[in-house]
């Protein structure tokens, strides 16, 4: 019994790094949360609900690797992605609307410092949604940013948001 | 009209002026890529704007959840695909246009 108990905080149970439960029990629970949204709580429907949501947990165990997320960094980085991306879209909107169009686009180069994966593609598409830059193209770790305004201080910008993503992700 | 249906009133019009904002400048940036940065961020915006809107009239949480499923969707789309566009522009050598 004690043994079962040790084994069960340890990192390894039945052979299995406890993070793969973990994930599988936050990602079963987003899974249903959606099941649960699309069907507005039928409870007749989990007869498929029930098989759908395991098949996407197994395919989903399957397509993207177990990757554990710091929750309290999440909340943060959710916070600042929607002030961000809201003041994206009033900047763009400023100038699609301004009668002399200020724009001065340019094509910056900015090194990323996570590692390649998921925490890249986080950070890709981050990008895209902050005010006045596009990620372009993503090649050896290297980002090309299009960027509307070349004046402005994108490589601040950019640096703040990569801390998120490292914290979100636990590196440090 | 109560409190909450002039909010979701005024959520619905500051939406509509982002998707009008993401329109202008589809048509009156100068390339490929600037007229991304409008399409994306503009409408992401007003989308979630107009979700915010309709959210305070929904019936129940399930279509609260609906609603806030279909934005992120359309926040991932979004991002993905200009993402894609962008690369693809830039291997056929679309030259970006500057002042």
């Amino acid at each position: 019994m004690c043994q079962v108990k040790k084994a069960f905080l340890s990192e390894y149970f039945l052979g299995v790094p406890r993070e793969i439960y973990l994930t599988f029990l936050t990602r079963g629970l987003l899974f249903s949360l959606i099941w649960w949204a699309l069907t507005n709580g039928d409870l007749s429907s989990w007869v498929i609900g029930g098989p759908a949501v395991m098949l996407a947990l197994i395919v989903s165990m399957l397509l993207i690797p177990s990757t554990p997320l710091v929750w309290r960094a999440g909340v943060k980085f959710v916070f600042l992605f929607m002030l961000r991306s809201l003041m994206g879209g009033i900047d763009v909107a400023w100038r699609a609307f301004h009668p002399r169009l200020p724009i001065e686009p340019d094509l910056i180069e900015y090194p990323l410092q996570l590692p390649p994966g998921v925490a890249q593609v986080v950070m890709v598409n981050t990008v895209s949604l902050l005010p006045g830059t596009l990620s372009a193209e993503l090649h050896d770790s290297v980002l090309k940013v299009h960027v509307l305004d070349g004046q402005s201080d994108v490589k601040t910008e950019l640096m703040v948001v990569e801390k998120h993503v490292r914290r979100l992700f636990g590196l440090t | 009209m109560t409190l909450s249906d002039y909010l979701s009133v005024l959520f619905l019009l500051a939406g509509a002026v982002f998707f009008l904002a993401g329109t202008v400048g589809l048509l009156r940036f100068p390339d490929v890529y600037t007229r991304l940065h409008a399409l994306t961020k503009a409408d992401n915006v007003g989308l979630g704007l107009i979700v915010i809107g309709l959210a305070m009239q929904a019936e129940s949480y399930a279509s609260v959840g609906k609603l806030l499923l279909i934005w992120l969707l359309v926040l991932l789309a979004g991002s993905s695909i200009s993402h894609l566009i962008a690369k693809k522009a830039l291997q056929k050598g679309v030259r970006m246009w500057r002042r």
